[in-house]
């Protein structure tokens, strides 16, 4: 256990020395203490063979062009991207201050060492002096002072700005040196800054990266469509390991996967953005594609706005949950591919994640909580979803639908098209949004729940909740912050906020010679390390 | 009715009918200005930015002023900005209009070659069994709607034989092999529509007098047929052709995404998801101008084919 060191050199945190005591008598699991020492600065290197990684084994071959189905979006600012299609486009030109990998592990990246305080509020990070700009000019503090006071600014629009409302410094120390001081412990820091719309623009960013796509990133941007590709070439003068593929090319196939399939079938594309459960059974016939699966916490949050009639009677929106089938929902909507969920938005597969135990369906109860609310002859509800991801999310409803009807509750299905669901996604009072997969419960947690939160859709307030959620934040032992979890999730449990009704598994599908493609559970495509057979 | 006098009036309506739409549009999409401040600056946009823009761009003016000069820049070619794409509106379309041209084109091959030479096949002699034949494929082919063949022609031709590519991006420049799906589910489903109009004209024609005349006199069957049948035969499946025109060059919006071919029905499905609201405005007038150019265009086709018929009469 000696070997441990920082990736700059100073002494190991207290905090990491007490985990490396606590993983040698067995009281926390490997996964869970390479991921809180990676959080402390510690360089724990690779974390070992990760599912949904296409032949790592075999040496890489440089060169070819690699064609990714995937929608085209404008790319505009990295810090207001609410798609991760369009952060995917922005992440092979610009980076991160760090890396999280496909086993949540965090790694340097523009940063190459950090260290934090011991009450975890001051955080140094020492940059990557290597690191220059596609337009020559070196990567300096200034860069990452700029993006983060653009994240934080009165006036930002960005989710970075509840992600990160603790930050209230950032300063210059050294020529490659930042510091960040927080007002309450943070302790995954570091992880959230490898958050989708964290990615460092210039300093000199004007408002519009697509007219001026300046990045320390392997590839350099061609060309860019919205709604028909965008062109990627290899920058020979990367600062870093040069990435393989000479070229890349971003292809818009429209929504409908089955033309995704059909386009890999027939090789105008090698690797799919994403399938669902519709187009599982078309995958497994086709012999010349590689099927990738996953688990990851992405979930639907069919969403209650606690402040809107009839929702802010808590006695409803308890009925509406003890109506709700979950596991009928996962059996029928997504063919039992997935994990239950218990209506707290916390993932087994988050690190975090606490076993409170789910309440269980009981209609009686449902209908009594009603009539006690004043609704002794049911009530009628509006849903509104957008099958963002796909009809999988209309199929939910409708089982949904079908439950609530057993309470009395008579469900209007208020289907829209994706794009014209994202205007309205938090403004409606009961509606289903698409949660994308965070490393940790806290981050999503803390985005969608905390009072005043910028993507706080349900308008969820409770300084109970925070006060539970700041401590859960600020623990790095894995133990501690599963413990303090407990309290997180039982409150918005028993908040009755959403029904969260289950985690479907992840599907996509690639062409047979792609080597090297991560299925990253955050669909965060890096394509530096993926190569042609 | 002299021909010039025709064109005149018929272009006269064609304006009127423009403007009237065009109010309708306008109406539809622009009545509300708060609404379409959020549509361009988008939902994170602020009160203070959208009062700001609604001023800078002259929706302080009244809804009658702001649809004349909107009217004015149509005309004059300044048709916005696309608020999704982030393109000049008309750079958009122009490209677009001429790829669905290009679909259309070879759609339109497909109908009026099979289907005109299906239909004048079966009706040469009715009841026999090519006309039997002929009637069930034109039946079977005109019951699958576009949306159903598609799939069934992808899962043939392209999952199962492996022999055609899935989606028809057109991403690297003109691509055949790319044009024959989609070309064939349009095809394959007006061809039979056509096959069974142009038949049912043929047995019409081919019981006329002059026809029977000709018959008397020792005429060949395919001369019957090429001199004296087929001319006044295409008049009615002439009509059914005109009426495909607006809808392979604006209405074909299944086929177009389905294979993901970037026409002009892919852009007007785009436009429509994202309230695009100045690409939407466009999209509509050029559809409603494919419309009235392709009636002038019918009218002037059936005085070729019959010149008895008055164009000056009123329809």
């Amino acid at each position: 256990m000696d070997e441990f060191k920082t990736l700059s050199g100073t002494p190991l945190h207290p905090q990491a020395k007490a985990l490396q005591q606590r993983f040698a008598t067995g009281g926390i699991d490997r996964r869970g203490f390479l991921r809180g020492m990676a959080w402390l600065g510690v360089a724990v290197g690779a974390a070992g063979a990760a599912p949904g990684l296409l032949h790592a084994q075999e040496t890489p071959k440089s060169g070819g062009r690699l064609r990714f189905a995937c929608q085209i979006q404008e790319i505009t600012d990295p810090m207001m991207a609410t798609w991760i299609e369009s952060s995917n486009l922005f992440r092979n030109c610009l980076e991160f201050l760090t890396f999280v990998d496909e086993n949540n592990i965090t790694h340097p990246y523009l940063a190459k060492s950090w260290t934090a305080s011991d009450d975890l509020t001051v955080w140094d990070f020492d940059l990557d002096e290597r690191a220059t700009w596609s337009n020559g000019d070196a990567f300096l503090p200034e860069d990452v002072i700029f993006n983060i006071e653009r994240w934080i600014a009165p006036d930002s629009q960005s989710s970075n700005k509840s992600a990160f409302e603790a930050i209230t410094k950032v300063e210059k120390t050294g020529d490659h040196a930042v510091r960040i001081t927080l007002s309450r412990p943070v302790a995954s820091l570091p992880e959230q800054l490898y958050s989708h719309t964290c990615a460092i623009a210039h300093r000199g960013f004007a408002g519009n990266w697509a007219e001026n796509p300046v990045g320390t990133g392997p590839f350099s941007l061609v060309n860019h469509e919205v709604g028909r590709q965008a062109i990627f070439r290899k920058r020979e003068d990367y600062w870093g390991q040069p990435a393989y593929l000479d070229e890349l090319q971003y292809i818009d196939l429209g929504a409908d996967i089955t033309t995704h399939l059909a386009a890999l079938s027939s090789g105008q594309v090698d690797v799919l953005y994403r399938a669902t459960i519709a187009e599982y059974d078309l995958m497994q016939s086709l012999p010349n594609i590689q099927i990738l699966t996953g688990k990851a916490a992405h979930t639907l949050a069919i969403r209650m706005q606690v402040d809107q009639a009839p929702f802010d009677d808590i006695r409803v929106r308890k009925a509406v949950q003890l109506a709700a089938d979950n596991a009928q929902m996962l059996a029928i909507a997504y063919r039992g591919e997935g994990d239950l969920g218990a209506n707290y938005h916390v993932s087994q597969v988050q690190a975090d994640y606490a076993p409170v135990e789910a309440i269980g369906r009981d209609v009686a109860a449902a209908k009594a909580l009603l009539a006690e609310a004043g609704y002794p002859d049911g009530l009628d509800l509006e849903l509104t979803l957008g099958n963002t991801q796909g009809k999988w999310e209309q199929d939910t409803a409708q089982v949904l639908q079908q439950n609530l009807a057993e309470a009395g509750i008579r469900l209007k299905l208020n289907v829209l098209p994706a794009s014209q669901y994202w205007p309205i996604w938090d403004k409606v009072p009961f509606g289903v949004t698409y949660w994308a997969h965070r490393p940790l419960g806290t981050m999503t947690l803390d985005l969608a729940y905390r009072s005043g939160g910028a993507w706080n859709e349900s308008h969820y307030a409770n300084p109970a909740f925070d006060a539970a959620l700041n401590k859960a934040m600020a623990l790095v032992d894995p133990e501690q912050r599963r413990a303090a979890m407990t309290e997180v999730e039982t409150i918005l449990r028993d908040d009755a906020v959403l029904v969260q009704p289950y985690w479907p598994n992840r599907f996509s599908a690639a062409a047979p010679n792609v080597r090297g493609f991560v299925l990253h559970p955050s669909d965060f495509f890096r394509m530096d390390g993926v190569w042609l057979a | 009715m002299s021909l010039g006098s025709f064109l005149m009036r018929k272009t006269a309506i064609a304006v009127a009918t423009m403007v009237a739409v065009s109010f309708l549009i306008f109406l539809a999409l622009e009545v509300n200005i708060e609404e379409v401040a959020v549509k361009v600056l988008g939902q994170y946009s602020t009160a203070e930015q959208r009062a700001a823009w609604l001023t800078q761009n002259g929706y302080d003016d009244p809804f009658l002023i702001r649809y004349l000069r909107w009217l004015m820049n149509f005309v004059t070619g300044d048709w916005g900005q696309s608020t999704y794409f982030r393109a000049p509106v008309m750079e958009m379309i122009l490209p677009r209009l001429a790829a669905s041209a290009v679909l259309a084109g070879g759609a339109l091959l497909v109908i009026v070659v099979f289907g005109l030479s299906l239909g004048v096949l079966a009706g040469m002699r009715p009841g026999s069994l090519l006309d039997r034949v002929i009637s069930v494929i034109s039946v079977v082919t005109t019951s699958i709607p576009d949306f159903a063949s598609a799939v069934f022609l992808s899962g043939i031709f392209v999952f199962w034989l492996g022999l055609l590519p899935g989606a028809s991006t057109m991403i690297s420049g003109f691509s055949l092999r790319e044009l024959i799906l989609p070309v064939s589910v349009l095809g394959l489903y007006s061809m039979g529509y056509l096959a069974r109009v142009t038949r049912a004209s043929m047995v019409d024609v081919m019981g006329t007098h002059y026809v029977r005349t000709a018959r008397l006199k020792g005429a060949s069957l395919s001369r019957i047929v090429l001199r004296h049948a087929l001319r006044n035969a295409l008049i009615t499946p002439v009509t059914v052709i005109m009426l495909q025109l607006p809808w392979l060059l604006s209405g074909v919006i299944v086929v177009e995404v389905f294979y993901a071919y970037k026409g002009f029905g892919t852009l007007l499905y785009d436009a429509a998801l994202n309230q695009d609201i100045y690409l939407i405005e466009a999209c509509a007038m050029i559809s409603v101008l494919v419309v009235v150019v392709s009636q002038i265009l019918s009218d002037l086709i059936y005085g070729w084919l019959n010149p008895r018929i008055d164009l000056g009469a009123k329809a």
